[in-house]
């Protein structure tokens, strides 16, 4: 009785010591999304407060006039954004591992065949709270990339420029936020 | 028959006369077509060659059939799409259809107000005049939010929507971003559909032997085992400059048509997935459901036929 007690109390010591490290690296994902998914609250909270309902129109000058009174007002709600705001070094770190792990997982030849068929990227310079710049083509971002990544609101999308994990707002055509370097060279 | 000399001179002024007024004639059409070419763009200039001699028409044109036309890649402003688009005008007198589906690239280039007259309002003018609908889908170079709101796109304010017509079920989707929501979406969509026919459009191509961008294999890992357990029967896409006819896969048609505006000539590889290739000029699609039958016809912005074919339902 006594060796199988002592023997389930060091299985279960085994066990737990094993785990551990997924453990710790688990409740690190589940940070790193919970403050991911607040900062993106509150970035849509302070620009609801300024959005403008758009409804469809046949009038392109309306579209235009409403696109940059949006990225007006976005901009104005968060006057001193800068890269890292929502993509905080946790939070990048956290992009940088799925994004590894969604290349180097069964579909990986697929996803980095669908990047390198993207158009060529001319020389640009990304800002946060600055307009995505004009005429640069919005390379399709992979499916399989899109399941491995927290699901953003309408609104929002990832977007990959280059090596670059952008983080695109689609009614005002701002950069939000970015990561630098977020896709591994191949 | 021999002629006397006053009779030859009499042929030989009236030859100079006839020969100076076709030339008087043709250097006043010439100049009357660049004057309104300046004034007005190309589309007036052209609107009266576009629509002369005989139309070469290999659908069936069957009583209560749904009609209509495909442009892929076509928001350029240039000469070329203007074309096209009154070839297509030609055909749609003749043809009668009521929609064009877009496959993506719909404006290229800035998007300011101007662009959307000269991208799309002015090249198609006579077709949105005649009350032909237009359903776009969103390419790599569309702005996802103008687009998706700009009414004479009948996108309804999404990046992604389905309707009907007659026996035909058409799901637009975006293929720029296929995230787990669309796929959902999709899902649920083909799942509940009653048309006997499911055609999906959009703008990446699952199968393609362009070799500018080539084929999207990540977005066919996650749509194809879709298209395929609720029985989708075609597929048309743009992206690549070219026209294509795809072999059916899982009993499924593709078509790749990415060249009614722009244009990458001599693109194609070696022959993997194709049947039927076209790269030295822009083209457009006519389509016809009947019944059991899809019954297609591509024609090139010089009015030449260039593939057609008609096509049995191969999902019951």
């Amino acid at each position: 009785m006594g060796l199988y007690v002592w023997r389930s109390w060091l299985s279960l010591g085994l066990v737990s010591v094993l785990l551990f490290p997924c453990a710790i690296a688990q409740n690190g994902d589940d940070g790193a999304v919970k403050e991911f998914q607040g900062r993106i609250d509150n970035y849509l909270s302070a620009k609801k407060k300024q959005d403008i309902a758009k409804k469809p129109t046949d009038s392109p000058s309306k579209l235009a006039q409403e696109k940059e009174q949006t990225a007006e007002k976005t901009k104005k709600a968060r006057p001193e954004a800068q890269r890292g705001d929502i993509f905080t070094p946790p939070v990048a770190a956290y992009f940088k591992k799925q994004i590894e792990s969604t290349l180097q997982g069964p579909e990986g030849e697929k996803v980095r065949a669908s990047l390198r068929h993207a158009e060529p990227l001319p020389n640009v310079q990304l800002k946060v709270n600055a307009k995505y710049p004009k005429n640069l083509p919005l390379q399709s971002t992979p499916p399989t990339l899109l399941m491995n990544l927290p699901p953003l609101p309408k609104g929002l999308q990832y977007r990959i420029v280059g090596s670059t994990l952008v983080l695109y707002d689609v009614s005002s055509g701002l950069v939000a936020d970015f990561i630098p370097n977020a896709v591994p060279a191949a | 028959m021999r002629q006397s000399k006053p009779a030859i001179y009499r042929n030989a002024v009236f030859l100079v006369a006839v020969c100076a007024s076709a030339l008087a004639g043709h250097f006043a059409k010439a100049q009357s077509g660049s004057t309104l070419a300046a004034k007005f763009g190309p589309s007036i200039a052209l609107q009266q060659g576009a629509t002369a001699g005989k139309l070469d028409i290999r659908i069936p044109l069957q009583d209560k059939s749904v009609r209509f036309a495909v442009i892929g890649d076509s928001g350029t402003g240039d000469r070329a799409q203007y074309e096209v688009a009154q070839r297509m005008e030609a055909y749609r007198q003749a043809v009668k259809f009521d929609f064009v589906i877009m496959l993506g690239d719909n404006i290229y280039g800035s998007h300011s107000p101007k662009d959307f007259v000269k991208k799309f309002e002015q090249p198609y003018k006579p077709l949105l005049d005649a009350g032909v609908k237009f359903y776009a889908s969103l390419g790599n170079h569309d702005d996802p939010d103008d687009e998706r709101l700009y009414k004479p796109f009948n996108m309804g304010g999404e990046r992604y929507y389905a309707f009907r017509k007659g026996e035909a079920a058409f799901f637009a989707l975006d293929s720029n971003y296929m995230d787990p929501k669309q796929l959902s979406w999709l899902e649920q969509n083909l799942k509940d559909s009653q048309g006997t026919w499911k055609i999906c459009f959009f703008h990446h191509p699952l199968y393609n032997d362009g070799r500018h961008h080539g084929a999207d294999a990540d977005l066919r890992t996650q749509v194809l085992p879709l298209f395929q357990r609720y029985g989708v029967n075609a597929v048309f896409s743009g992206h690549e400059h070219v026209y294509q006819r795809i072999k059916p896969e899982n009993n499924i048609y593709f078509f790749v048509l990415g060249n009614s505006g722009k244009l990458m000539t001599h693109d194609f590889g070696a022959t993997k997935d194709r049947v039927k290739g076209f790269d030295t000029d822009q083209s457009f699609m006519l389509v016809e459901i009947a019944g059991g039958k899809l019954y297609f016809q591509t024609i090139s912005r010089s009015g030449e036929t260039i593939d057609f074919g008609e096509l049995p339902r191969l999902h019951p």
